[in-house]
């Protein structure tokens, strides 16, 4: 993201309408999947077998104890039906495909670029240091825009609350900020879910699928969208779970930030063209009015 | 915005508004939508919408995105008049901006009420997320807005007394703030569409494109000469108004070359992607065809046409086609190229919110009705209403007339 370097330059520039804020992250130099994934190679992952697992619940369970959420008879978390809600952070969606029926966990996937924080526009969303993207909602306007910018359709939002928030899973965040796994994860009587760092979990992950060809040959999560935290291992192709398969290997906020990063030398260009052609029409008129016009 | 003339005077002699049915349907349908505003505040977004998870914006993103392009009409014809310097089109400015004024403060309006914790709405005037389209959005949006409400002063004052010291600061504003009130719309017209940039993979490429910010700045400039002829010729219907269908063929002939530069990039940008061939063929195909050739090619060909454009009735048909044309263009964006990607099918609006789009536009039409009865916005027949011309007798000089631009209409113009 070279383009963000030179928003910082130009700005610096002395575009002060535009002035960056203060605590403006140093953003990652190069988008592309594989620098990502080098520069991310130390965050906080999860690898997800869907071989292994047996479809139980219990880190849906443990995901609700440990953000004190509801099991909600509207809101189903295991089954068929199961999908993301305000009350449910995580769910174990089952699916058939091919004749095969898997249990599919799902919960943000922790880009390593996020969609959802380079549309929060008040910093309500923003990705840690350390990777995981963390929700203040304090300081959220509910603006939904999140729920649309994410390819995987992860922030909800409290439709039955009179201020409405958004909900998404933190990975943890109190936990595996003080170096634990997350609560998910080692509730996990499979194996199934991996909590580890993200560069030795993608390994792992094509150390089993060369040890047995009856895995799919796709990490799912280690390109898409610039490449995500949470990454699954499948014997089912993964379209065929209803994964979204027609993504970008480039990171969503790049396309926006080809706009934005325009901005300020266009509100330059932009305001000169205006006061240019404010004043040669003032002298027009100032010319007109002293050749006599009534 | 504009310096009056002496040909521009209120309607009325006295504060206050003609009641008509019409205008007491409006009045109740503003009523109800009150009411359901009041039960949004209370309940949250979930009971007066079917806004879901999987539909997070829907119908009220529509009517804003809608709104604001068609409000581009204030924008559009103050850049032309005050930085192209076409003098003639002053006669419709004012009218224009009302417009623009109106739907920018509905809006705003239906921005907040669609925010979760609006009371936060202040807060990205200290966060500052400038990465986010939105944020361009909230400032240009928020500033456009203000200046307009500040330009208002300007027809306010010839009305009502205001402070000497007041009047020498507008002397002093008014050309930054023509300045600042033409760049702000620039930007977050385009922003409005910008946003959708991000949900690539989840709008049909049918209609996302890279080029979507460039595509929203296009349409919005090209529909305020549609919006500016419907404008004069419905509140001709209502008021001595003085139409003027060499000024509105003039400017529809400027929409016409603005409206083929967007045809040819919609078409080129398809090309390019490769999006071609599902133009034709496929149900999103016909929509978005229908879009194109109805919306923009027909009325940028009957503008096009002298004789056309100098018809009435085929200058309405056009301005319609055109405006229908855009809100086609952003109902396909927000509601029809989404639909594939949340896999819950088409978006049905519960009553309270349509009611509430229905409302917010009567709200706009009384808003507009009361000013221009009420301020000197619309340019009246010399053979002017009797109310007319007692205002303009009792008070005809309290105007103000920043001095750099006392001569900017000459009085040879007006006949």
């Amino acid at each position: 993201m070279l383009g963000r370097r030179r928003f910082l330059k130009t700005a610096a520039l002395g575009v002060s309408a535009l002035a960056v804020d203060a605590a403006a992250p140093a953003r990652a130099a190069v988008s592309m999947p594989e620098e990502l994934g080098r520069q991310h190679a130390g965050d906080p992952a999860v690898l997800v077998d869907l071989t292994r697992c047996v479809g139980c619940g219990s880190c849906v369970a443990a995901c609700k104890i440990e953000h004190d959420l509801p099991w909600r008879d509207d809101q189903p978390a295991l089954g068929r039906e199961a999908a993301l809600a305000s009350s449910n952070l995580s769910v174990v969606r089952t699916a058939t495909a091919e004749g095969r029926t898997r249990s599919v966990k799902m919960q943000c996937m922790h880009c390593l670029d996020p969609a959802c924080a380079s549309a929060c526009f008040v910093r309500a969303l923003e990705k840690t240091d350390e990777g995981p993207i963390v929700y203040n909602g304090d300081r959220c306007v509910g603006c939904r825009y999140c729920l649309v910018a994410c390819p995987f359709g992860v922030p909800t939002f409290e439709w039955d609350e009179t201020f409405g928030r958004v909900q998404k899973c933190d990975l943890c965040w109190s936990r595996t900020s003080a170096g634990r796994p997350a609560a998910c994860t080692s509730a996990c009587p499979t194996g199934a879910a991996t909590f580890g760092f993200r560069g030795e979990l993608l390994a792992e992950a094509w150390r089993r699928i060369d040890a047995d060809d009856r895995y799919v040959r796709h990490v799912y999560g280690e390109t898409e969208v610039g490449g995500t935290s949470w990454m699954y291992v499948s014997d089912v192709p993964f379209e065929a779970l209803g994964f979204a398969t027609d993504l970008p290997d480039e990171p969503l906020p790049d396309y926006t930030w080809e706009i934005t990063r325009l901005i300020p030398p266009v509100a330059v260009g932009l305001g000169a063209a205006l006061i240019t052609l404010w004043r040669r029409r003032m002298r027009v008129l100032a010319e007109r009015e002293g050749g006599g016009e009534p | 915005m504009s310096v009056p003339t002496t040909s521009v005077r209120p309607v009325r002699a006295r504060w206050g508004l003609r009641m008509t049915p019409f205008r007491i349907i409006l009045l109740a349908v503003a009523g109800l939508t009150v009411g359901i505003v009041a039960y949004r505040l209370i309940v949250g977004l979930g009971a007066p919408t079917n806004l879901t998870d999987r539909w997070p914006w829907a119908l009220w993103t529509w009517w804003k995105l809608t709104g604001v392009a068609l409000a581009g009409a204030g924008y559009s014809t103050a850049v032309v008049v005050h930085f192209l310097g076409r003098n003639r089109w002053r006669d419709v400015e004012r009218g224009a901006f009302l417009t623009s004024l109106l739907g920018y403060l509905m809006v705003c309006a239906a921005l907040i009420l669609d925010l979760g914790q609006w009371y936060n709405a202040w807060r990205p005037l200290v966060h500052w997320g400038y990465h986010s389209v939105m944020f361009e959005l909230y400032w240009c949006i928020g500033g456009y807005t203000v200046v307009q409400l500040v330009e208002f002063l300007y027809i306010f004052e010839e009305r009502v007394r205001v402070p000497a010291s007041m009047r020498r600061v507008l002397e002093r504003i008014y050309a930054p703030l023509m300045i600042v009130g033409a760049m702000l719309p620039i930007f977050h017209q385009s922003a409005l569409c910008s946003l959708y940039v991000l949900a690539k993979g989840r709008l049909d490429p049918l209609w996302w494109s890279q080029l979507l910010p460039l595509f929203a700045i296009l349409t919005s400039f090209y529909v305020g000469p549609s919006v500016v002829a419907v404008e004069n010729h419905v509140s001709a219907r209502s008021y001595p108004r003085r139409v003027d269908m060499g000024v509105l063929g003039e400017m529809v002939l400027m929409s016409a070359v603005v409206m083929a530069l967007y045809l040819g990039l919609r078409i080129g940008d398809y090309v390019v992607r490769g999006v071609l061939p599902e133009l034709f063929g496929t149900a999103l195909g016909m929509v978005a065809l229908a879009e194109l050739v109805l919306g923009v090619a027909v009325p940028m060909v009957l503008f096009m046409v002298p004789r056309a454009r100098a018809s009435r009735p085929w200058l309405l048909t056009a301005a319609a086609l055109t405006i229908g044309g855009v809100a086609l263009n952003r109902f396909n964006i927000v509601l029809v190229g989404m639909t594939a990607s949340t896999g819950e099918g088409f978006y049905v609006p519960y009553w309270m919110e349509a009611v509430f789009v229905l409302g917010l536009a009567a709200a706009v039409i009384l808003a507009y009705l009361f000013v221009v009865e009420n301020f000197a916005v619309l340019p009246l027949e010399e053979r002017a209403s009797p109310a007319a011309q007692d205002s303009a007798a009792r008070d005809p000089t309290r105007v103000i007339v920043p001095r750099a631009t006392s001569s900017t209409c000459p009085e040879g113009d007006r006949g």
